[in-house]
């Protein structure tokens, strides 16, 4: 169990820094486009390499937003009922997200798949755009491993308890 | 009534149904969105649709000016800009009565031209201007409640994440967009002023006057404000005129603010690591709440409701103000109950259309929207800066929420002026960017 949770939590930080690295990146290549434009020297292909890299930026922030709570939900009705309802409430929401993630997954390797078939491409750089879906898949994998560890963290407390008592 | 009402009626109970249940409200609009979709079509084209929305928000060029947004004020904050500005500000008019509270106002009005968050703005103030308010006695309701309204100018002053949401979600010009909140965002912090001068005035006691400092003292604390002033002009001023377009703009903000403060040696590598890891947290929280926007959307476009609602509304022999009022109510209750971005998110889809349809201005009713959501950011239920004031300044929610009530009425008053009188918000977008 141990080690499931660090790989989690290994891989939604490589993503992190992927991401972060990402974002660094563009702002840097934005800024040489709109000081180079003024030079009459643009760099033609800014538009579809921000695109491509800030898709992977934003995908693979994701399971960290999720990890480190920054995701919005109404947590002060939950936090009005008992100890038992919030339990169940708690892994009732965990196991939906995990639902809706999982459908996210399948569907977004099943549109990757259609592109690489099409042979989808952007139009300047002709770059593939296959693996822009299959790369948000990876991250919403990830973000089912996410949720799939808060589920099993919660029950094992409960194990925990049990044990205990 | 039609299958699509009362399915559209369903959606909504179980979409307010998982909020309630503490489901993440991105993923419970996904999830939601998806259900009405599949029931109105069928499951196969609902599964299309949720992969291609999530995958089309993502690769969106136009979306990337959140997250570097984001970053720009992020990396002002972690720099301790706030701290120079309010050091400006409190050296300017710390001597008159409520100076330190009316300097928080203007420190955070300046602050605002490089952070489009309030609750970061929230935050960093309650970390620079408490304790110097605790220095000099004030009372605690109007210390914290100050800093917790402040923090509310990030919803309307440029560079607005709010605003920048409104214009992506209703296709309308961020740069006009910023240009018409910048009066109303100016009335509003002038409306903060003349509550503190008032408060301090009737109660003396409550905030009493720090010591004054000399012009050379107020002359040397200035150059942070020029430094703040010129990468504002730099960034509305370089989309007002077409050299960028927001997402540009965003970039340029966030290099410029990293720039400054790197030359200034005041952002260490852990402090830019930092505002990069905020920056991805909220970014991440954003994108989800657009793509559960977007799944949402395309429900209610299927089931044509807002177009429905808005033909039924405008055929009422009813003036379009009270119309205008019944919109603002469900946003005053919605934004108090659900985190007020995330009710945006949801909600200006849907009235959107009515707007158009009754005549009203877009760049207006995003004001107005702004307006509603500092309201909504302070008071009960979900008010979003009174908890992280609360938490950062150890002073119990229920203080922070007395002193926030007497800019509530303040607020109220100038969301009436804006609503009366909208060529406080359109006269400058017409001016400079017909």
């Amino acid at each position: 169990m141990k080690k499931a949770v660090d790989v989690i939590k290994y891989l939604s930080r490589s993503m992190y820094w992927i991401s972060g690295t990402a974002i660094a990146f563009i702002v840097v290549l934005t800024v040489c486009d709109v000081i180079l434009r003024r030079f009459r020297m643009p760099i033609s292909c800014t538009y579809e390499i921000v695109t491509f890299v800030g898709a992977i930026a934003i995908a693979l922030a994701i399971p960290y937003s999720t990890l480190i709570g920054s995701q919005i939900s109404m947590e002060f009705i939950t936090d009005k009922v008992s100890g038992h309802w919030q339990k169940i409430l708690y892994l009732t929401t965990r196991c939906l997200g995990l639902g809706i993630f999982i459908i996210l997954t399948w569907r977004l390797f099943i549109l990757g798949n259609n592109f690489k078939q099409i042979g989808d491409v952007t139009p300047i750089l002709e770059i593939p755009m296959y693996p822009v879906p299959y790369i948000i898949g990876i991250a919403c994998i990830t973000e089912c491993f996410v949720l799939a560890h808060s589920i099993f963290l919660e029950l094992a407390k409960t194990e925990d308890k049990t044990i205990k008592r | 009534m039609s299958t699509q009402i009362i399915i559209t009626i369903l959606i909504l109970l179980l979409l307010f149904l998982l909020f309630a249940s503490g489901l993440e409200i991105g993923f419970s609009m996904l999830l939601a969105g998806f259900l009405g979709y599949a029931f109105l079509t069928n499951f196969t084209a609902a599964l299309n649709l949720v992969a291609l929305d999530v995958f089309r928000v993502f690769s969106s060029y136009g979306y990337l000016v959140i997250p570097l947004f984001v970053l720009m004020g992020q990396i002002g904050a972690s720099a301790g800009m706030a701290r120079s500005l309010y050091n400006f500000a409190y050296k300017l008019i710390g001597h008159i009565p409520g100076g330190l509270a009316i300097g928080t106002v203007v420190a955070a009005s300046a602050f605002k031209a490089i952070c489009g968050s309030s609750v970061a703005t929230a935050a960093t103030f309650a970390a620079v201007a408490v304790p110097e308010m605790d220095r000099y006695d004030y009372d605690r309701r109007i210390s914290t409640g100050t800093v917790a309204t402040v923090g509310t100018l990030g919803v309307i002053l440029p560079p607005s994440v709010v605003l920048i949401i409104y214009g992506i979600l209703t296709e309308t010009s961020i740069g006009k967009l910023f240009l018409a909140g910048i009066l109303p965002g100016i009335l509003v912090a002038f409306s903060f002023v003349i509550t503190i001068y008032g408060w301090s005035k009737v109660n003396p006691n409550l905030a009493p006057r720090a010591q004054r400092s000399t012009w050379r003292e107020r002359i040397t604390s200035s150059l942070p404000m020029i430094w703040i002033i010129g990468i504002f002009v730099v960034v509305v001023g370089g989309l007002m005129i077409g050299i960028f377009v927001p997402t540009e703009a965003g970039s340029v903000g966030a290099f410029a603010v990293f720039f400054l403060v790197a030359l200034k040696k005041e952002l260490t590598f852990k402090g830019l690591v930092e505002s990069i890891s905020s920056t991805l947290g909220i970014a991440g929280m954003m994108l989800i709440l657009l793509a559960g926007a977007t799944v949402l959307g395309h429900f209610f476009a299927v089931t044509r409701m807002p177009f429905i609602m808005a033909d039924w509304l405008s055929a009422l022999s009813v003036h379009r103000l009270i119309i205008m009022m019944f919109i603002i109510v469900v946003f005053l209750i919605g934004g108090s109950v659900i985190e007020d971005l995330a009710f945006t998110v949801l909600a200006v889809p849907i009235f959107f259309p009515l707007t158009l349809k009754l005549g009203f201005d877009p760049l207006w009713f995003g004001v107005i929207v702004c307006i509603t959501n500092m309201i909504g950011i302070i008071i009960p239920p979900m008010a979003m800066n009174v908890f992280v004031v609360s938490g950062i300044t150890h002073v119990s929610i229920g203080t922070v929420y007395k002193g926030c009530y007497p800019y509530i009425v303040g607020l109220g008053i100038c969301l009436l002026i804006i609503l009366l009188f909208p060529e406080i918000s359109l006269w400058l977008p017409n001016l400079l960017m017909k």
